[in-house]
């Protein structure tokens, strides 16, 4: 069965993807997956919440630790995936597991005057007021799902589905959902489940490496896997083992390959020097 | 006692049907290989097969054409699009149309076997998994396609 991944505001969705999950008998995942994840890793809860809501900031979190947890919730939340049947919501999925053919990915817009009721909760707030906060909160989103994947999740053309909860109720919007998902083009077949386990692999791999190597992008294609990451000249052999040898350690990869990219920021401060 | 499933295999690469053909007979499959869309559409006008493996990007005419007058032809047969040219649209495009699988190029032959087993069931063959000799003279199982 397909996978759906919904994507809205936080205050938002909520309902929408558990009422979607019960009517398709699925799983509804969540940001409750979160705790699992901090007692595993051994981090705070509140920073792997952070990480999904704030881009790293000299003030807040930092770049590497914003990489590191963004690749934990990843790993965490393709597990899930790959059991099947689950409606996915609040974690990113939508960015990150993108051209995967099964995977149903959805969009819900607020209506900005039942959205008003919801923030203001019995104070006064107005319509223009909440629509500028919704506008100030896109702007940010956007700029938070390029920093973090380098894409837009304020492009519809990420999605299969957008829905707007101005001129869709719910309900509708529920009934829309499981509709959608019986349709043959969302079911899996054996290239989008690799395609799925590629993504899953490679970011078990990406996990194994970030301490290290918190820049790596790892792709897997079958047993192979394919690991990018900067380094100075001088560094390439030693990185290129020890990412090797990392990466070896998993019983599913046969082969890795490593790109070893000029840190030309790295070289230019060393030459000022 | 049931008749061998017929599966027809076209991809105008000739290794493909070539490598492809005795892994397929290890598990009772009959196949007829070809590498021209056109002649393989004759054939399938002439004869009823119960799985067509076609490739997507060919000369004459896309896996997508094929699938349409297979199932034009026949509906009950299943239809198996292997590409290297995957997409998540072609993808979508072929299971809208009604392809029961779609495998992305390289693969190994123990994996179209393993969909060739699923689509032959569909149907209500009765199909035993053999175990596979990877030291046959073919060594079809371990090389990828």
């Amino acid at each position: 069965m397909p996978v759906v991944t919904l994507s809205s505001d936080p205050l938002l969705g909520r309902e929408i993807a558990v009422k979607a999950a019960t009517a398709l008998g699925y799983d509804c995942v969540d940001r409750e997956i979160l705790k699992a994840v901090a007692d595993r890793y051994d981090v705070p809860e509140t920073d792997l919440h952070k990480a999904l809501d704030e881009s790293p900031s000299p003030f807040g979190i930092s770049s590497n630790h914003h990489a590191r947890y963004l690749a934990y919730i990843e790993e965490a939340t393709l597990a899930v995936l790959l059991k099947d049947n689950v409606v996915c919501r609040g974690l990113a999925a939508h960015l990150y597991v993108r051209g995967v053919s099964h995977v149903l990915k959805i969009r819900i817009l607020p209506d900005p005057q039942k959205l008003a009721g919801e923030i203001s909760s019995g104070k006064t707030s107005s319509f223009e007021k909440v629509s500028t906060l919704l506008k100030r909160r896109e702007r940010f989103r956007r700029r938070w799902s390029l920093d973090a994947y380098r894409v837009d999740e304020t492009d519809p053309s990420v999605y299969d589905m957008v829905i707007s909860l101005t001129r869709i109720d719910p309900d509708e919007a529920v009934k829309t959902i499981v509709e959608t998902t019986g349709y043959r083009k969302f079911k899996p077949m054996t290239y989008s489940l690799k395609c799925l386990k590629d993504k899953a692999l490679a970011s078990r791999v990406r996990v194994a490496l970030i301490d290290q190597f918190p820049d790596a992008r790892v792709e897997a294609d079958g047993s192979s896997v394919v690991v990018q990451t900067k380094a100075l000249e001088r560094e390439k052999q030693k990185r290129t083992e020890v990412i090797k040898k990392l990466a070896g350690e998993f019983p599913e990869v046969a082969a890795v390959e490593v790109q070893i990219l000029p840190d030309i920021f790295r070289k230019a401060a060393e030459s000022f020097r | 006692m049931e008749r061998p499933i017929r599966l027809l295999l076209l991809d105008d690469e000739p290794i493909v049907g070539k490598r492809l053909a005795p892994a397929l007979a290890k598990i009772g499959v009959e196949t007829e290989s070809f590498t021209d869309p056109e002649e393989a559409l004759q054939q399938v006008a002439r004869k009823d097969f119960d799985i067509v493996v076609t490739d997507f990007r060919m000369d004459k005419m896309d896996g997508l054409e094929v699938l349409k007058r297979v199932l034009q032809k026949n509906p009950r047969t299943k239809v198996i699009i292997i590409t290297g040219y995957a997409t998540l649209e072609i993808a979508r495009q072929a299971l809208t149309i009604g392809a029961f699988d779609f495998i992305a190029k390289p693969f190994n032959p123990n994996d179209l076997r393993t969909i060739v087993i699923k689509a032959a069931r569909a149907l209500g063959y009765q199909v035993n998994e053999k175990p596979v000799d990877s030291s046959s003279a073919h060594g079809d199982s371990e090389t990828e396609l």
